[in-house]
């Protein structure tokens, strides 16, 4: 199973996290603290996999953002580096560029819970939950009409509330 | 496409944003962090904060927790979120504590309420949303509370739910199996599910519980097999290709499946063969993906019950991997060699070549399964070469976690494989002076009785010949600075026990030496506790001898300090040491006999010598004594009734649970092997289920519909003996070996010169062209891939290369002479079953070849590059079989340290038998061995920490 998924950007600044097992605030920054020493020196030939406490972890860099999901010992290491590939893929097919990718998750342009979403229809409790492209796009397009609904609605009461207050 | 921008963002979020990205340290990230902190503690608990702005201040804090701080603060303000009717806030607040809380947190029990409420929700939407914190955030303790409702879900109108609530039960059985094993039919149904992301999710929990019991499951293998087909014959829908691949995914994890059902299980397995074969066939090995199913059918094949066929298509996706220039692919190929060389010994021969340059490689991550592959493919004939490899490699890291592994690797490979127990002092003094602290304390304790009990035969010379080598080198080491306790320890265990025995060094020397070591530690009890009764024994040895003794005033000094030791142990050592000089000859012999570490001691545990004592005091009216279990017995007879009798009870509160009145297995015994002798359940209506079941092959269906003893999973587990396979026996090898070489243009002039040409040509070909030396590997070291074809133009490159020939033949000359002339082979590095040449065979000498490819391996330090140079660091390989070959003549040659070398206790098997032509019993010898051993199989990953405790 895949224990956390860790997004790094080159400069070793963290960009999105998601911890499918138990860890303390401490020791998830002393783990990121550790795999980033470790695989953003790597030289770029190498095994896209390390070990590391008995785990493994996977890594991918895409521009410069490094994609990393530690799993466990018998897992099939070169599959994981395709989960990877495959979130990759939805985020480009859902935010344009893959090259702006490390721009996407330093919110300078959408919102980071967005990349939270997608990641929850892709991977649960640690798990790949769905393979198909197409079923993760529509799930998310459909929750982004609803939640564009609630936003206008959520919007137009906030201007009846500042409209109301003036 | 995006057109979320903003997103109701303020700007104020966007600059913090911005500057955290733009900040030049670590130290102002943190400074505008906590900044931000500030600002969000004012915000969060301001009543008056709008909704919708608590949205965006709950993102910022999660960017603030993702940075490394603090945010608990406002966890509860997440946790209310959830709370929310609208569905934006009500999926942030999901969200928020996903990422927050663990399952262990205290605010938990505030979302318990909420997520019932939304898994009945009518918006799909909410129901998902609340299906994600499910997983998440559920423990043992609230699985009751939801299990219901998630059960409901799995008939839920949205393949979405229904797969996310899969995904939940399998998360619940993770985590308390108990809770969900009512359910297993459900998992069984989704399999059937119409939406195949809902079946891909279905096996998920499935392969744990198959896992956890495999023969509840035999059934279903039909089922996984016939899905396998569907998938692999593209039966899916479009949108699950990955890459040109159908379902890849699903592929894999299908493919785990039956590697599970198929283990030890041939009519499984048979079943099994043609999709496997098939998948392996059509994988498209350009794809990374389609090397993930290559790989994982190559694990399939390597665990079910062995085919010819499926092996040899898995030697050769091994072969394609090794060659490939891709380090993943290296990787993975070492890996699915460790795999199959369980099943076929002979595959690693043809890839010697290849596992030695990823063991050169600079990856470490590569190197490290490479000596993975080492560890699993040890025996006794090449045992030395890879602990000393091990042993390298372990000095040259830091990572103390990996450290410890390999370190615990080395000490399990010699104490089974030990050639002989020179070898294995000098080994576990390597691997203590470097890591003491972080193998296991039995492992020192195993290395004092070895030097105590010796070879355990009548040979006593051999045993003083060991002992007073452990004492030379303990003597020359422990002037080192900054040993590890535990070494320390054995140095001062095996000094007082033995350092005057052969007479070499006197008492005074060696009690100097102690009191040196007490002195340099005198933080570590441990340590001066076993200095000062090394000191004691040699003491009681002199007087007990009746040599004059005086106190050393070193020793009086130390003795002082003990005394007013605040251990009480040191302080009783101390004494015991100071009233042994008050003793006459006859009593200190009696206290402290000579070389007894080995003696029985007696103990009479009903302490019968008391027995008239007690008698007397009985009859002079003492009352009789009850032993504890009775008296607690009459006293409480009212509160233990429902206990069992012999139970021990004590007076002290018990907080574990009360175990089971059932008896245990022994702990030894592995899971698999208990269970598989047990009666197999039929469970046949499952096959009903099966989706498409017209499709199943003939001979499904028979082997599920009798009941009876499955006893034939049992020895393979671990062993290799009952499942050799049909590959070529040893003879029949020899037999191509012979043919191979015979036609050789040279072969009757002289093996030597012709050997070294090909020596060297591996390196030529290594430089030159990559896929040409794996080959030529193959044809160095006899494996069966050998044919000529590649051997003219080989030697074409020998004659430009004379400096290279020179090298070799310096080195050769640098090996010492007893090496020279083998009447057999000595074994190679990664000997495997390649069966030894009769001596009358004009035979190629493995020697030269080894000393080819270690300088080939030397030349690529920049270093080496001299003649010379290289021909000194070979002799360090050569010496190593220099070694070898003695032993193995040792039947010949019975010399007293090499006739007792098959006595040890830790090498139970003698050498004769390990290091004789036959290698197939050498194998089984080995695969005995590691059977009986310890840690029966490396499969485990705790198998290092329960190695460590």
């Amino acid at each position: 199973m895949i224990h956390f998924v860790l997004l790094i950007s080159r400069q070793g600044k963290v960009r999105l996290t998601k911890w499918y097992s138990p860890y303390s605030q401490k020791e998830r920054t002393k783990v990121i603290r550790e795999l980033s020493g470790m695989i953003l020196t790597r030289a770029p030939k190498l095994c896209n996999f390390v070990e590391w406490r008995g785990y493994k972890v996977v890594y991918k860099r895409y521009a410069s953002l490094y994609f990393c999901m530690c799993i466990d010992q018998d897992d099939n290491e070169l599959e994981v580096l395709e989960i990877i590939h495959h979130f990759v893929e939805i985020l480009d097919r859902y935010f344009g560029s893959v090259c702006e990718l490390d721009l996407i998750f330093n919110f300078h342009k959408l919102p980071r819970a967005q990349a939270y979403y997608i990641l929850d229809e892709i991977l649960i409790a640690g798990e790949l939950q769905e393979s198909s492209k197409k079923t993760v796009a529509r799930l998310i397009a459909t929750q982004d009409s609803l939640v564009e609904a609630a936003k206008e609605q959520a919007s137009s009461i906030s201007n009846m509330i500042a409209q109301a207050t003036k | 496409m995006g057109s979320q921008g903003g997103f109701g963002q303020s700007k104020e979020f966007l600059d913090l944003i911005k500057s955290i990205g733009e900040s030049r340290s670590k130290a102002e990230e943190d400074r505008i962090v906590l900044r931000e902190v500030e600002t969000l503690k004012v915000r969060l608990n301001d009543p008056n904060t709008p909704k919708y702005k608590l949205k965006e201040y709950i993102i910022r804090l999660l960017y603030v927790e993702m940075l490394g701080h603090d945010a608990s603060f406002g966890y509860i303000h997440a946790v209310k979120m959830t709370h929310d009717e609208n569905l934006l806030l009500k999926r942030t607040g999901y969200l928020a504590v996903t990422l927050f809380l663990n399952e262990d947190h205290d605010l938990i029990i505030l979302i318990v309420n909420t997520i019932q409420k939304d898994l009945k929700s009518d918006n799909f939407l909410v129901v998902c949303a609340a299906l994600n914190a499910v997983c998440r955030l559920i423990n043992e303790e609230t699985i009751p509370a939801v299990l219901p409702q998630v059960v409901d879900l799995l008939g839920h109108q949205k393949e979405a739910v229904r797969k996310k609530a899969v995904m939940a039960l399998h998360r619940f059985s993770q985590k308390a199996p108990g809770s969900v094993s009512h359910l297993v039919s459900n998992f069984r149904k989704k399999l059937c599910d119409n939406d195949p992301g809902v079946m891909g999710a279905a096996l998920c929990p499935l392969f744990d519980l198959i896992n956890a019991d495999v023969d509840k499951y035999k059934d279903l293998a039909v089922s996984f097999v016939n899905i396998l087909k569907q998938v692999a014959e593209r039966r899916l829908p479009k949108s699950y290709d990955y890459h040109q691949m159908p379902a890849p995914f699903i592929q894999i994890k299908l493919l785990k499946i039956l590697s599970l059902l198929g283990t030890g299980d041939k009519k499984a397995s048979e079943q099994m063969y043609t999709i496997v074969g098939d998948i392996m066939r059509k994988c498209d090995s350009t794809s990374n993906i389609g090397n993930a199913i290559l790989y994982e059918s190559i694990c399939c094949v390597s665990s079910l019950h062995p085919n010819p066929k499926l092996l040899e298509a898995a030697a050769d996706a091994i072969a394609k991997f090794l060659k490939s220039d891709s380090h993943n692919l290296k990787y993975l190929g070492i890996d699915a060699l460790t795999r199959l060389i369980k099943i076929n010994p002979e595959i690693a021969e043809q890839h010697q070549l290849a596992v030695i340059d990823c063991l050169e490689d600079p990856d470490d991550t590569l190197k490290r399964k490479t000596f993975d592959l080492l560890y699993k493919m040890t025996s006794s004939s090449n045992v030395e070469v890879i602990v000393d490899r091990m042993i390298e490699y372990m000095i040259s890291i830091n990572d103390s976690h990996y450290k410890t592994e390999i370190a615990s690797r080395c000490v399990e490979l010699a104490e089974q494989f030990a050639p002989n127990n020179q070898w294995f002092i000098q080994t576990m003094n390597k691997v203590f002076e470097h890591a003491a602290d972080l193998v296991n304390a039995k492992v020192a304790h195993n290395l004092m009785k070895l030097i105590a009990e010796g070879f355990g035969e009548d040979d006593d010379t051999a045993d003083s010949q060991l002992r007073s080598s452990a004492v030379e080198s303990y003597l020359r080491i422990m002037g080192e600075p900054k040993l590890p306790s535990a070494f320390l320890q054995v140095i001062c265990w095996v000094l007082g026990e033995y350092g005057i025995a052969d007479g070499k060094y006197s008492a005074s020397y060696i009690i100097g030496k102690l009191c040196d070591v007490a002195e340099a530690h005198p933080d570590d009890d441990t340590v001066k506790a076993y200095a000062v009764t090394g000191i004691m024994k040699i003491y009681s040895f002199e007087i007990a001898s009746g040599n004059p003794v005086d106190l050393l005033p070193e020793c009086q000094s130390l003795i002082e300090e003990m005394l007013a030791s605040h251990s009480t142990d040191l302080q009783q050592r101390a004494y015991e040491l100071q009233s042994i000089f008050t003793l006459d000859a006859r009593a200190v012999k009696k206290i402290m006999p000579m070389d007894s570490t080995c003696d029985d001691i007696e103990i009479d545990k009903n302490l019968s010598f008391l027995d008239g004592y007690v008698q007397q005091a009985i009859e002079n009216g003492a009352q009789p004594y009850i032993p504890e279990s009775e008296r607690l017995g009459i006293s409480s007879i009212s509160d233990f009734r429902s206990h069992d009798v012999h139970e021990p009870s004590t007076h002290a509160l018990r907080f574990e649970a009360y175990e089971l009145p059932k008896p245990s297995l022994p702990h030894n015994i592995p899971p698999v092997l208990a269970s598989s002798t047990e009666l197999v359940p039929v469970e046949p209506s499952y096959v009903i289920d099966i989706p498409h079941p017209t499709s199943a092959p003939s001979a499904s269906d028979t082997g599920s519909s009798e009941l009876k003893l499955r006893l034939d999973g049992v020895q393979k587990k671990w062993g290799r003996p009952t499942y050799s396979s049909p590959a070529p026996s040893s003879s029949s090898t020899d037999l191509v070996k012979v043919q191979n070489e015979a036609p050789r243009p040279d072969s009757a002039s002289s093996s030597k010169p012709k050997t070294r040409d090909s020596s060297y040509d591996s390196r030529k070909q290594q430089t030159e062209i990559p896929p040409e030396k794996q080959r030529l590997a193959a044809s160095l070291f006899g494996g069966s891939s050998k044919s000529e074809g590649r051997q003219p133009p080989s030697q074409k490159n020998s004659k430009t290369q004379n400096h290279t020939s020179d090298k070799s033949r310096s080195s050769k000359a640098s090996a010492p002479d007893t090496a020279v002339k083998p009447s057999q082979p000595p074994p190679d590095l990664l000997d495997l079953g390649e069966p030894s040449i009769a001596s009358s065979v004009p035979s190629v000498d493995p020697f030269k070849q080894f000393e080819g490819l270690f300088d080939f391996t030397q030349e690529t330090t920049p270093a080496s590059t001299g003649g010379v140079d290289g021909a000194s660091k070979d002799s360090d390989f050569t010496s190593l079989f220099a070694d070898m070959s003695l032993s193995a003549q040792s039947n010949i040659d019975p010399n007293p340290e090499s006739n007792g070398l098959g006595g040890s206790k830790v090498e139970p098997t003698s050498p004769q038998l390990n290091k004789g032509p036959n290698l197939k019993e050498a194998l089984e010898k080995d695969a005995l061995v590691r059977q009986v051993g310890v840690t029966p199989s490396g499969q485990n990953p705790n198998l290092f920490k329960d190695l460590l405790g």
